[in-house]
């Protein structure tokens, strides 16, 4: 596994590509590591919360030498935010995780070049209604929620929700016949 | 589909109203049990992967969702 603190110098120095590709590595580790507090917070909104304060803190940040200190970092972050959430809502509390565990768990699949080349390749197959769907979120990129990403369909926003439903759902058993395991979520 | 699954459609997208002083929700997060808050998270975690692989340059979208939200 390579280290994400290469990435470091450069956001420090405010680059926002390099901060980009840290995050690619490092949201699906954050995303992991407050798995078990999903049933009490917005899952979610605490990864991009996240996220942005580990942009504004990273120029004061002493790596401690291991690989992946600002990951660790950034999971110690989510963690506390997801901590003060629970308070805060009086959410059931949730059990103490596998807070190192999370911060140092496998690459996200989607770097895997094989993959990538087979997701790309369902997508490519799927029916008309349902990729304008999945597009539509793609290129919105969290901006729009789904009722606007609707209306500029022409969809209502059952039809938009039910059509980005098969899509994935068809990607997912693109893949499978392709041999190729997949999340179950993404085929349910 | 079940009211249900639409919800967890919705919430496991990466839109999030923007806030400056705390964690916006997912409106329709609420509308969840939490046996359906578990499952909206693991088909965001999926959705996430099948996005970042459909991305040219890898990254899902909740990094473009925090890109666009960094001060400038």
């Amino acid at each position: 596994m390579s280290d994400l603190d290469v990435h470091l110098a450069d956001i420090v120095a405010g680059n926002r590509d390099a901060f980009a590709f840290w995050m690619a590595g490092a949201e699906p580790r954050v995303r992991d590591s407050l798995r078990s507090f999903a049933a009490a917070i917005d899952v979610e909104a605490v990864v991009q919360e996240t996220l942005l304060r580990v942009w504004q803190v990273a120029p004061r940040f002493v790596p401690d030498g291991r690989a992946d200190g600002l990951v660790r970092f950034a999971v110690r972050i989510a963690r506390n935010l997801a901590v003060s959430e629970v308070r805060r809502t009086r959410a059931t509390p949730v059990p103490d995780d596998e807070l190192e565990a999370a911060a140092g768990s496998a690459v996200a699949a989607a770097r895997d070049p094989m993959l990538r080349r087979a997701i790309v390749a369902c997508r490519d197959l799927l029916p008309a209604r349902p990729r304008r769907a999945l597009d539509a979120r793609l290129e919105s990129a969290g901006g729009h929620d789904d009722g606007d990403l609707a209306r500029a369909l022409d969809m209502t926003l059952n039809t938009f929700l039910q059509n980005f439903t098969r899509a994935r759902q068809l990607i997912a058993a693109c893949l499978g016949k392709r041999g190729i395991a997949i999340d179950r979520e993404l085929g349910a | 589909m079940t009211d249900d699954e639409l919800l967890i459609e919705q919430v496991a997208s990466a839109h999030r109203e923007a806030s400056r002083d705390e964690l916006r929700y997912h409106p329709r997060w609420h509308d969840l049990d939490a046996a359906g808050r578990i499952r909206a998270y693991e088909r965001a975690r999926a959705l996430r992967t099948m996005e970042a692989a459909l991305d040219p340059t890898g990254l899902s979208t909740t990094v473009r969702a925090v890109l666009a939200r960094l001060p400038r």
